[in-house]
């Protein structure tokens, strides 16, 4: 749990603060060390007998918990008779850390009451008297010697604790891709090799380790780095496990993960393997059905074998006019335009051919394009945290979306290049880039998606790393595998047969790509102080076309020329006032010493004698300046710099975004380790794991096999690996939940109501077999959705009337579908479709998103261009903005993504589409065109108006009804414009706001947003 | 629940067909006891609305929902202190830190700063701490309004957090988690428990005119929860609720003609397609709507209260007019039934981080009249019993100095300890409930966390935080989520 997580970083304050120290610390020491001694000393804690195990905690054990967590088979394995026992903890990981109240299961336990369990609650004094003992390192009885030994134990039993904390707080600048100072801290090996400066361990001595002497003395991390860097200080209880762990002569776990074996896994049972969804569909034959003329396509059999078998059938077919809008919006998003309307009229045999037409047209990849990146979690931005950056990038992904739906790439083929396509080519071998192998590389901003603050330095600390990392995991396996593995990150999942091992094995897979510990920033727009990025530490590729960068280039050319002068101009500045502080400051160096120190920091780094080093090591203060010593010094020059950072920011504005990709990219070399995370904290390290696949779905299929691509591109391929497991034939998953995702968006819900969750959980399908047929058809047809689509559109389960069938007591949410459910447009359907209705919609597909704007009483609205407005896919679409029309309509907040979009009826959509400036806009727009169009003919103007609005002519009641407000509103206006002495001639004008009036009015009909 | 304005309860049920909706309209509409009839009809109509149909078409509205036990509050008022109020500077008195003063912090405390780099040393209360009424709960000078006020209110100093940053820690105050897009504590409120005024939003947020608290309108999302429970912003100036009006407006016939019209063609739609309940909901909601424009102005308008009152609350005055004003309009609201509403504040006029003694008394200033004159006014009203308030912000501040230029010494975020305060809805006046440490710095004794905080006050509306549920894909998801949390009982009555 993140909560926990965070709260247990040595940010929060929580862990083990201003314990009393036991070591003099190493050659230099501050006085704040000693200063903590004595206020710690002074709480109110410490003027009481510290407690310890033996005299006052096994006594409250004894009379509370070992009826449960006694000797014999203690329960969660969890055995509290002894010190050793209780520290190792039981199942769900260690029941305290020493030192760290809050990061003790146990008295979270103790404190929420839900232990002891069936008993009453431990009074707060005896709460408190556990907190203090875990606060006070939950020692024993005997004296320090023994209790060190303890803790040195304790280290090595669970070596990986020392791991976590130099991962944490070092591997960034002394791990993999760096090695400042020549150290490497990623192994014992190296660890003993050290850097420039010698060993940095010595086993056995923490006092001669320098690794210890360089925390001790605050250098590491250094100070100045920590903001910047998202790292903190190496706490107290942290120090001193290290310190045991090197006096315990470092033992390091060199444990291997062991493999997980399918056919025996003690946590996976073959029954378990048993469960519909992960036994692979066998195809079953098409039923016979009495209704046998109703048959169009196999569809239609599977589902009137159930309606027969209740005594029903499907009903008529939907009327054509409405199966024709019904068609437009289910392949397209948007409604037949007014010819289309009257041409299909004369020919509804024509259906068919019209499906053809649909699937071909652009609009289908724009509308199920949505559709994937609801699943995806599309956004153009990073969420998270409330800068809500931008991502510049990510439209490229969208545009690989549409284009590929559009192209009818199949869907194996389609995954494999979103999870993998940077492991599908050799990509730096590529000079430039193709447009398909750019697509390949696009692809994988599937991957990328999801929700990612940690752009925001002070928001970038492992927790927050390991939430972008469980994103992804939820996004991909929610919406191509369906299944729940959220609840495996913190403990082995309650219903289903997902062990917390196989949640981390499978988010090892991303481990190459994604590593916490050493960490890449997604936006090319941090914030923070001191931010300082580039390229090399960013989660973004080169390779955009030559001609957008070039464009950028130039557009930013001159915006940088400008930067450059305003930072040369306060430099200048700065300069003088540098030179004049590092005067003052020399002058505090001993007169003695004051010349040799000089020439030692002028003399080059290699050729420094020991005594220059230290010398220059001993008066660095006085050597250097830090950026804000200056302002400190020199008040009046606050303001100076505080103006040309604020120039500077507002030039920067000007700014066009780098033209990079939106990646996911293997970082090549040795990741980091994945464990198995008890209660899902990065502090609490268990077993060891490789990346591998759910073992419930290990039997019976192609096993997930690793093969390092032989290229110069240094990648691990588990990405591509996975991607190969995911997409073969006979995977029980992959087919069905894509079938059924694509089936709920014609049907209203899937053949699996829960889309995201074919497990025990989530609901069984209401036709097995019909989702199985349709499965395994679809792998037949070479995984090509337009088919399945064609298969669901020409069916008659489709072309049937949305009627309620009265005939059907017992089936009250249709899921036999003995009708067509009605339902409302969703979200991008409402806006796109009053837009194209009255003629302003710009069909230009692709690029970089419309920008849209906060008006003053806060509705955000997309701006308008000339040529109108775009598509509602083709919006910026922020986290923390959502365009008002949308969200009023239930777009979906992608956190981190949604499979099933809500529905909701609410005032707030009345008033939206009543009151909003962007729908009476429209609505006069499209006065102005019928007007152009049919002239002023009120009747012909109605009909018009019926045509493109509602898909059909009306009916004679209607456009009497019509006929007569029309001139009644005009009647009204012209009276309005009378009174305001307007100017214009005030017929036509009141003629044409009246007929707006009335678009208006049908925008707000019920039949207008409905679809029957 | 009290019948002083008769607006709450009380009032005979009527059935639709006891008031026909065409009279009743024009009786709103000549504005004789407008608002009062309009909330009339509100709860008629919601009574009219059709249940929901066996759960597929399951709407998701503001109907009253009951309880999971008796409440003891119909309403909550929360004062969200954007910034983070210091608790040693207001609530938490800290003498010791006199003998610390000026020493620098030890490498554990250290490590949990935001700007290590300007810490300081300890620095005690500039300010007088002194045993305020019959309770003797101690407070500061900075507050004088609010210390005539101290037994009604219960004050927990052992609150904590996780994060030292503005933004995890409001969204962790707002939705339990430290990031966006999860419904807020007011979502689930709404969600729970819908509205006793369909005219008027469930849930409103009066932000402050000069600008949104960081993290914006997230805080107030609902999240996966539908929009429905999302807050509404209703603003001191202008359109307050987002097109409630158009910005000009047809002429009254005109728009009068496209009701009749779109009523007329809708309801024909409706009785074509029977069974399809949502299409009268959809209906509902355009009367509903049509209604609000009325109950809102008539709640928000100040003017109907006496000089005497408006003087209370500091209005007119300039320092502390602007949040007096949203305090008297959230005392109106309430009355009125709304469920939930929060205040916020400026900027991030509690961020202290250098100036502690002018900014605080800037941030006091501001706000401490209002908050005192509305706890007074709900009390002289009887509403007090019925309506929970909640008094605090994301985080405190450490007992450290932080200063970048020396004398002008703020001090820097403190999330391990700090104080917020409940006041009635069933709280228990002039109580202290848990401690911090010896220098104010962390929670130690009765530790509250967020949670605990968020259980708590959903136990005063009658909603068990544990049966508070929305199944998500199979997953059941709570306010507190699968945190540990408890009711921090000892402050109830």
């Amino acid at each position: 749990m993140s909560w926990l997580q965070v709260g247990n970083s040595s940010r929060c304050g929580e862990a083990g603060s201003y314990r009393p120290r036991r070591r003099s610390s190493g050659v230099f020491s501050l006085p704040a060390l000693v200063l903590a001694v004595s206020i710690s000393n002074l709480l109110a804690i410490q003027e009481e007998s510290a407690p310890d195990f033996e005299t006052h905690i096994f006594p409250l054990f004894e009379a509370h918990c070992l009826s449960c967590h006694g000797a014999s088979q203690p329960q969660g394995e969890l055995d509290l008779t002894t010190h050793e026992t209780t520290l190792e903890g039981g199942k769900t990981g260690p029941a305290l850390v020493p030192g760290s109240p809050l990061e003790s299961l146990l008295l979270e336990k103790l404190h929420s009451g839900a232990m002891p369990m069936g008993a009453a609650r431990l009074s707060d004094d005896q709460i408190n008297l556990v907190r203090r003992w875990i606060e006070d390192g939950a020692r024993r009885a005997e004296a320090e010697a023994e209790a060190v030994a303890v803790a040195a134990s304790n280290v090595v039993a669970g070596p990986e604790t020392v791991t976590t904390i130099l991962n944490v707080k070092c591997l960034l600048c002394h791990g993999r891709r760096n090695q400042e100072g020549g150290l490497d801290l990623q192994t014992r090996a190296s660890l003993l090799k050290g850097g420039a400066s010698g060993s940095a361990i010595v086993p056995g001595k923490p006092d001669e380790s320098l690794l210890i002497q360089r925390i001790e003395n605050s250098d590491m991390p250094p100070l100045k780095d920590q903001a910047r860097l998202s790292v903190r200080a190496v706490t107290s209880s942290e120090l001193e496990r290290l310190r045991a762990w090197i006096a315990a002569g470092a033992p390091y776990d060199e444990r291997k993960p062991e493999p997980v074996v399918a056919s025996s896994d003690a946590l996976v049972s073959d029954s378990d393997r048993e469960f519909w969804s992960f036994r692979t569909p066998v195809r079953p034959p098409v039923p016979k059905v009495q209704h046998q003329g109703r048959v169009r396509t196999p569809v239609d059999a599977f589902l009137l074998e159930k309606l027969e078998a209740e005594g029903h059938t499907l009903s008529a077919d939907a009327p054509p006019l409405t199966l024709l809008r019904r068609a437009y919006f289910d392949v397209t998003g948007l409604p037949p335009t007014s010819e289309a309307v009257q041409a299909y009229e004369g020919t509804p045999e024509a259906y068919e051919k019209l499906v053809d037409e649909l699937l071909d047209s652009p609009g289908y990849g724009e509308h199920w394009g949505r559709r994937w990146l609801d699943a995806a979690g599309y956004s153009d931005s990073e969420g998270q945290v409330s800068a809500d950056a931008i991502r510049p990038n990510a439209w490229r992904y969208r545009d690989y979306v549409i284009r590929s739906l559009n192209a009818d790439k199949p869907y194996d083929r389609f995954l494999q290049e979103q999870i993998a396509g940077d492991e599908l080519f050799d990509y730096k071998a590529a000079k430039e880039l193709s447009p398909e192998q750019r697509d390949l590389l696009v692809a994988t901003g599937f991957m990328r998606m999801g929700p990612d603050g940690t752009y925001s330095v002070s928001q970038a600390f492992v927790p927050e790393r390991l939430e972008v990392v469980a994103s992804q995991v939820e996004i991909l396996s929610s919406s191509v595998m369906g299944i729940t593995m959220a609840c495996a990150r913190c403990h082995d999942h309650k219903y289903d047969p997902i062990p917390q091992r196989d949640y981390y094995r499978f988010s090892a897979i991303l481990r190459s790509a994604f590593d916490p510990y050493d960490w890449l920033s997604p936006s090319e727009t941090p914030v923070g102080p001191e931010a300082d990025w580039n390229d090399s530490n960013m989660r973004v590729l080169q390779g955009a076309p030559v001609e957008e960068v070039r464009e950028a280039d130039e557009a930013n050319a001159p915006v940088q020329r400008e930067i450059e002068e305003i930072e040369q101009a306060f430099e200048e500045k700065a300069n003088v006032l540098r030179q004049k502080l590092l005067k003052e400051k020399r002058a505090a160096i001993p007169d003695l010493v004051r010349e040799e120190v000089i020439a030692a920091e002028k003399t080059p780094v290699p050729e420094r004698t020991p005594v220059q080093e230290y010398l220059v090591e001993r008066f660095r203060d006085q050597l250097q300046i830090l950026p804000e010593e200056l302002e400190k010094r020199f008040p009046s020059f606050q303001k100076v710099a505080k103006e040309k950072r604020d120039a500077v920011q507002e030039v920067k504005k000007r700014l066009k975004g780098n033209p990079r990709l939106r990646a996911l990219f293997d970082m090549g070399g040795r990741p980091t380790a994945v464990h198995v995370l008890g209660r899902g904290q990065y502090q609490n390290p268990l077993e060891p794991v490789a990346p591998g696949i759910p073992s419930v779905l290990g039997v019976g299929l192609e096993p997930y096999r690793l093969e390092k691509p032989k290229w110069t591109t240094d990648t691990t391929g588990r990405r591509l690996a996975l991607a190969k497991w995911l997409t073969q034939s006979r995977h029980p998953l992959t087919a069905r939940v894509l079938v059924n995702r694509i089936w709920q968006y014609y049907f209203g819900s899937g053949l699996v109501k829960t889309v995201g969750n074919f497990g025990r959980t989530g609901a069984p399908p209401s036709h097995p077999e019909l989702l199985d047929w349709l499965a395994t058809e679809f792998v037949r047809s070479g995984w090509s959705m337009k088919a399945l689509h064609r298969m669901i559109l020409t069916s008659t389960a489709y072309r049937q009337s949305s009627r309620r069938n009265p005939g059907i007591d017992g089936d009250p949410d249709n899921r036999l579908l003995s009708y067509f459910p009605m339902r409302r447009l969703d979200a991008d359907a409402v806006r796109d479709s009053i837009l194209k209705v009255s003629g302003r919609l710009d069909t230009t597909p692709f690029g970089p998103p419309d920008s849209i704007e906060e008006k003053a009483d806060g509705e955000v609205v997309a701006k308008e261009s000339k040529q109108g407005y775009r598509r509602s896919i083709y919006l910026m679409q922020r986290r923390s903005t959502p365009v008002t029309m949308l969200d009023t309509f239930d777009a979906p907040q992608l956190r981190p993504n949604c499979l099933v979009r809500n529905r909701s009826t609410v005032s707030s959509q009345a008033l939206q589409l009543m009151n909003s400036q962007t729908v009476r806009a429209s609505s006069r727009f499209m006065a102005g065109r019928v007007i152009d169009t049919v002239g002023r003919d009120p009747e012909a103007q109605v009909k018009r108006v019926y045509l493109a609005a509602l898909g059909r002519p009306p009916s004679p009641e209607e456009l009497n009804w019509s006929k007569s407000t029309l001139a009644d509103m005009t009647e009204e206006w012209k009276r309005d414009l009378d009174q305001d002495r307007s100017p214009e001639p005030r017929q036509g004008r009141a003629q044409w706001l009246a007929l707006g009036a009335f678009c208006h009015t049908l925008f707000n009909t019920a039949e207008f947003l409905y679809i029957d | 629940m009290d019948n002083v304005t008769g607006m709450r309860d009380g009032t005979p049920n009527l059935s639709s067909a006891e008031l026909p909706r065409r009279t009743f309209f024009s009786r709103v509409g000549d504005g004789l006891h407008g608002a009062a009839l309009a909330w009339l009809l509100g709860r008629d109509l919601v009574s009219a609305t059709p249940a929901p149909d066996g759960g597929r078409n399951r709407i998701y509205d503001l109907r009253p929902r009951q309880p999971h036990f008796e409440p003891k509050a119909t309403s909550v008022i929360q004062f969200f202190m954007n910034g983070g109020p210091s608790q040693v500077d207001l609530f938490d008195p800290k003498p010791a830190l006199e003998r610390y003063a000026g020493k620098p912090p030890g490498r554990d405390l250290a490590s949990t700063i935001e700007f290590i780099n300007e810490a300081g040393g300890f620095m005690p209360s500039p300010f007088k701490f002194k045993r305020r009424g019959q309770s003797g709960l101690q407070m500061s000078n900075m507050m004088p309004h609010l210390a005539e006020q101290v037994d009604d209110i219960a004050v927990i100093r052992s609150m904590f957090t996780t994060h030292f940053n503005h933004e995890p820690s409001i969204f962790l105050m707002h939705s339990g988690r430290p990031f966006s897009n999860r419904p807020s504590l007011g979502s689930w409120v709404v969600y729970g428990l819908g509205s006793e005024n369909q005219n008027l939003p469930a849930y409103v947020v009066l932000d402050d005119p000069k600008g949104l608290p960081i993290n914006h309108i997230q805080n107030w999302h609902s999240g996966w929860l539908p929009p429905v429970y999302q807050g509404t912003r209703v603003r001191a100036k202008g359109t307050p609720i987002l097109n409630l009006k158009a910005k000009k407006e047809y002429p009254d016939p005109v728009r009068d003609l496209a009701r009749t019209l779109q009523g007329r063609l809708d309801r024909r739609h409706r009785d074509q397609r029977p069974g399809e309940t949502e299409l009268q909901a959809r209906i509902t909601n355009y009367e509903l709507a049509a209604r609000m424009q009325l109950a809102a102005s008539d709640a928000l308008d100040l003017s109907q209260e006496s000089a005497k009152t408006r003087e209370m609350y500091g209005i007119g005055q300039e320092e502390t007019d602007s949040y007096g004003r949203r305090c008297l309009m959230a005392r109106r609201l309430v009355e009125r039934g709304v469920r939930l509403v929060q205040l916020y504040i400026e900027g991030q006029i509690w961020d202290t981080h250098q100036n502690l003694e002018q900014m605080l008394a800037y941030a006091c200033g501001k706000t401490d009249q209002p908050v005192a004159a509305l706890l007074k006014d709900l009390k002289q009203r009887g509403l007090l019993d019925s309506t929970l308030l909640v008094w605090g912000g994301e985080f405190g501040r450490l007992p450290l100095s932080q200063s970048r230029q020396g004398n002008l010494a703020g001090r820097d975020h403190g999330p391990a300890g700090f104080s917020v305060w409940l006041a009635g809805g069933g709280v228990k006046g002039g109580t202290v409930h848990g401690a911090t440490d010896e220098i104010g710095f962390r929670a130690v004794e009765n530790r509250v966390s967020v949670h605990d905080l968020h259980a708590t006050i959903l136990h005063q509306l009658g909603l068990d935080h544990r049966q508070l549920v929305m199944v998500r894909e199979g997953r059941s998801e709570r306010l507190t989520d699968e945190f540990p949390a408890r009711v921090v009982k000892e402050i109830l009555a």
